[in-house]
């Protein structure tokens, strides 16, 4: 630590106090037990976000938005520019492994009870982030303007529609216009590059202060009954470093191996693809959907639907509320009921959906 | 009196038409018949010629045409508007007489008199438009003749195969008259076909030989351009066949049957019967249709240059022209052939069996130009075996998932160079081949380097792939050294 | 047991960097090139700038790129300006403007075309595409109806 006084730390010092932050990271620990693993998948969200901003900053080099010029420009990235195919198919794997990787630390975070007092509040940071996270899928799978997303934005943009009342106006507010066109794309871009980024950026920053401030949730009781803990840094911060380093190559082995196809230019005109999908993120919902009735109770069973997830999700999203309200059990089995038949119910959904 | 004589005569001929040979036998005309009886007293020339006339023979009273009563020997009465006298009817009213037998009627009749219904084909015929809208068109007794008309088969006739030329040019050589009706239609099909192989023939008194009829058809002419009509371009091969596919008919003419056989084999009659390409020559483009001859040996290249005028005009540029002319070969026939002309190959240009180069060169050394057919041969296979090859290069790229369709757009352009490379053959100078073929041969080795870049590139992306995993890996277990490093460290510190 | 521990430690910390930088060589090459633009322009286009107003003369005609395929602007003896595909329809040769016939020309098969771009004569079976111009400013633009 006596180097410390020499060199450029001592420049810095003169003009920033960095001492108590170094004093905070060199006292900082981590919980060491059985379920430290499922703590590097907020880390590995992270890094995964890091690789979107650039990848994504590098893909705004050429992307150019309108219907003239969306699909061309993707389509030179991918044959024209060095390495565009590779920094284009990292931007797509990687959006796709953001997703996994924030809903596996959602559910470890919900069965390890971390989301309770005074955790609340990165709880709800960090499901407004993974609603952003959505946000970014849903928005940047139409910018290529290839065949597929077009139907599949039309067809994700129609299933708001079917709300009584509120759903046209937010149709068209998100397609800015009756029908997806290049008005939509521009707005999509917008929201991708734009709006997307700053709140996300905002949400994170909150939560990673949370996180920092209030320190990892420690097991409760802890197994074994006695308290082991790991220093943040170096010990934790390089175990990230390293798993981050794997999952830059596995999605550099990603990009080679399963390049991510563009497909042909979307046309309006055109007929829609047989068997559009859409992303496997969205697919649960789209397939539960799919069995609910036409009519249920005089009412059209795709509304149901749509009030009854949108109502799921709020309660999830609120979980920290109701979970205080059952008996302050050290283990409470209700909510491990209610996450194990969320994840059955993803699972099983999905799976039926890409059959 | 009078009247109860005349109703059993007439009760006895219908009875008599009932009888089903009845028709067969010449039946004396009514002898009530007052018409040809007072005519006939004045010499009149209309009842005389009527007697020859075959209608007169099957029963068909003057009163069947001109209305009135022939039953009255009374003229007033007989020839009175009251009695539906209606004398020489009005040419527009002709068909509409002509057709109470020959026309719709009833089956049973027209199946007793063996009669047609002529009168609905003639409707929707030309002529039977131009009647409609000028009284003065043509109708039955414009070809027919009129008071003494006659079967076809009977050399009076005016429609009979040796009078029909005339009875067409009647009016279809008359420029004034056909003004009034078709302005644009030529009117010289006679003259042309009096200088037909067609016509010679007929001239010198052979009636089999194809005549006005045997292509337009008889009642139901049609125009040209209409579809259904027998030399509608796609009918042309078919309407032709008829006589000349027929080895009965065409026997003592002393030429082949088979022209029809092969032209449906060829280029020409694919393009024109199944792809319906009216622009690919039927029999009339290269014979001619009503001064039908075949093309002496040194017209062809004006026939075949009618369409094929690059090849025509280089043709006449070259040697050949000169050694082909002298020898009387028939020009582009000697190389294509004639009715089976066939797409033309790049094989043709070889000294190998059927192509016909070796026909007069020989591959021994001895002749001069051999070096050069070779030499041009090989230009055009460099263009076609060049892009199968480069097509299967950017083939394997795609299939290693490489992207090549720009290479892929540029190889269409190759196409140009082909086409214009087999059109610069027919100068059969290695120099213009040359010129043609060069852009071609250049822009498949522009594509096929961009083939082998992409496999290049492949190659390279998993050959970085692979460097940059080892690189991490290396990292990976050298940070899993010093994490071990330190907290063995760590360790050594608490204990 | 420390002056080994040591370097070891230092022998680790050296490959350790070695392995850093090369790894950032990995990342940042690409990168790099990435940032390097390609010589050719986007390839499909709908609308592309032909020549200027100035430089067309009537009676007169002009080949030029239209995305992937090859075009021909044609000032007809009025000066009126149109624009066809310059693709053949019969096999699909390049067509020329002939000034002295003021008419659209195939050289590969003596095709001709009519300054509307209608099939006149030789083997041509369809008119040629038609697109459209518009003059913005100096700008002779095309582009496809």
């Amino acid at each position: 630590m006596t180097e410390r006084a020499s060199g450029p730390m001592r420049w810095i010092r003169e003009r920033f106090n960095i001492d108590p932050l170094i004093e905070f990271a060199s006292h900082k620990q981590v919980p060491e037990w059985r379920g430290s693993f499922w703590y590097y998948f907020g880390g590995v969200s992270l890094f995964l976000f890091i690789v979107q901003v650039v990848s994504g900053i590098l893909l705004l080099m050429y992307y150019q938005p309108g219907e003239k010029t969306a699909y061309e420009s993707v389509r030179f990235i991918v044959t024209k520019v060095r390495f565009g195919w590779l920094v284009r198919s990292i931007h797509s794997w990687a959006a796709n492994l953001f997703i996994l990787s924030a809903f596996i630390h959602m559910f470890s975070v919900f069965f390890t009870k971390a989301f309770r007092r005074p955790r609340e509040l990165t709880w709800y940071s960090g499901f407004l982030l993974l609603a952003l996270g959505l946000g970014f899928g849903f928005s940047g799978y139409l910018l290529p303007w290839n065949t597929l997303a077009y139907f599949a934005t039309k067809v994700g943009t129609t299933i708001v529609a079917v709300l009584p009342g509120v759903g046209e106006p937010i149709m068209e507010l998100l397609r800015a216009g009756k029908d997806v066109s290049t008005a939509t794309l521009t707005r999509f871009y917008g929201l991708h590059v734009a709006i997307l980024p700053a709140a996300f950026t905002l949400i994170l920053g909150l939560h990673l202060m949370l996180i920092q401030t209030q320190g990892m949730h420690e097991p409760e009781p802890w197994p074994g009954g006695k308290p082991r803990y790991m220093p943040f840094f170096p010990n934790f911060v390089l175990r990230d470093l390293l798993l981050w380093l794997i999952v830059l190559n596995i999605l550099a082995i990603l990009a080679v191996w399963f390049p991510w196809e563009l497909g042909s230019k979307a046309d309006p005109f055109g007929a829609a693809p047989q068997g559009i999908k859409p992303e496997w993120y969205f697919l649960f919902t789209y397939q539960a959907l799919k069995y609910f009735p036409a009519k249920l109770a005089g009412i059209d069973g795709e509304v149901v639907g749509i009030v009854l997830f949108g109502i799921a999700g709020l309660l999830w999203f609120l979980v920290p509320l109701w979970d205080a309200r059952t008996p302050r059990g050290i283990r409470n089995r209700f909510i491990n009921y209610v996450g194990i038949t969320v994840v059955l119910f993803i699972i099983v959904m999905t799976a039926l959906g890409v059959r | 009196m009078k009247r109860s004589a005349l109703r059993v005569a007439l009760v006895c001929a219908i009875a008599a038409m009932g009888v089903a040979r009845a028709w067969a036998e010449p039946a004396t005309p009514p002898a009530a018949d007052q018409c040809l009886t007072c005519h006939l007293d004045q010499d009149s020339p209309e009842a005389i010629a009527y007697k020859t006339d075959v209608h007169a023979a099957r029963g068909v009273s003057c009163a069947d045409c001109h209305g009135g009563d022939p039953r009255s020997d009374d003229q007033d009465v007989a020839m009175s508007k009251a009695r539906g006298y209606i004398g020489v009817p009005r040419k527009d009213q002709i068909p509409r007489l002509c057709g109470r037998c020959h026309g719709p009627g009833t089956e049973a009749f027209k199946a007793r008199f063996k009669l047609d219904d002529v009168l609905t084909d003639f409707g929707g015929s030309v002529h039977g438009h131009a009647l409609e809208s000028n009284p003065g068109g043509p109708q039955c007794v414009s070809c027919h003749g009129v008071h003494s008309i006659a079967r076809v088969t009977d050399p009076r006739s005016p429609v009979h195969p040796s009078h029909v030329i005339e009875t067409c040019a009647h009016c279809h050589s008359n420029a004034a008259y056909m003004r009034d009706f078709d302005p644009a239609l030529p009117v010289d099909q006679r003259d042309k076909y009096l200088t037909s192989i067609h016509g010679k023939r007929h001239a010198a008194g052979d009636i089999k030989v194809a005549t006005c009829v045997s292509c337009h058809s008889n009642h139901l002419v049609l125009q040209v351009k209409d579809p259904r009509s027998p030399v509608y371009p796609t009918h042309v091969p078919g309407t032709c066949a008829k006589c000349h596919a027929d080895a009965r008919y065409m026997a003592g003419y002393g030429i082949p049957t088979t022209q029809y056989d092969d032209y449906r084999q060829s280029v020409h009659g694919k393009a024109l019967l199944q792809k319906s390409d009216l622009n690919a020559p039927a029999c009339n483009s290269c014979h001619g249709n009503h001064g039908a001859a075949p093309p002496g040996a040194s017209s062809v290249i004006a026939v075949c240059g009618q369409c094929h005028q690059s090849n025509e005009d280089l043709y006449e540029q070259s040697a050949h022209r000169g050694a082909f002319a002298e020898k009387k070969l028939p020009g582009c026939m000697v190389c294509h052939g004639n009715h089976a002309v066939r797409a033309a190959s790049d094989k043709l240009v070889s000294f190998d069996a059927p192509a016909p180069c070796a026909k007069c060169h020989r591959n021994d050394g001895t002749d001069t130009s051999a070096p050069e057919i070779v030499r041009m041969r090989g230009l055009l296979d460099s263009l076609t075996v060049g892009q199968t090859a480069t097509l299967a290069v950017l083939s394997h790229a795609e299939n290693l998932g490489m992207d090549v369709t720009d290479a892929r757009y540029s190889l269409k352009d190759v196409n140009q160079s082909v086409v214009q490379s087999r059109v610069a053959i027919h100068s059969f100078k290695v120099r213009k081949l040359e010129e043609a073929a060069r852009p071609g041969i250049a822009i498949i080795a522009q594509a096929n380097r961009a083939g082998e870049e992409a496999v290049h590139e492949y190659k390279f992306r998993r050959q970085g792939l692979a460097v940059s995993t080892l690189i991490v890996t290396f990292l990976v277990v050298l940070l899993w050294l010093k994490i071990r490093q330190i907290e063995r460290r760590q360790q050594g510190e608490k204990s | 047991m420390t002056e080994p521990g040591i370097s070891r430690r230092s022998f680790l910390d050296r490959l350790l960097g070695l392995g850093v930088l090369a790894w950032l060589g990995s990342v940042i090459y690409p990168v790099v090139e990435y940032f390097k633009t390609p010589p050719q322009g986007e390839a499909e286009v709908t609308s592309v700038v032909a020549t200027k107003i100035q430089s067309v003369k009537p009676n007169s005609g002009l080949v030029f790129r239209f995305g992937r395929e090859p075009a021909i602007l044609v000032s007809g003896p009025d000066g009126k300006l149109r624009a066809f595909s310059a693709t053949c329809t019969h096999l699909q040769c390049t067509v020329q403007y002939r000034n002295d016939l003021q008419k659209i020309y195939c050289a590969c098969h003596n095709g001709m075309y009519d300054l509307n771009g209608r099939n006149l004569a030789g083997p041509p079976p369809r008119p040629l595409t038609e697109f459209q111009v518009t003059v913005k400013g100096d700008d002779v633009v095309v582009s496809r109806t």
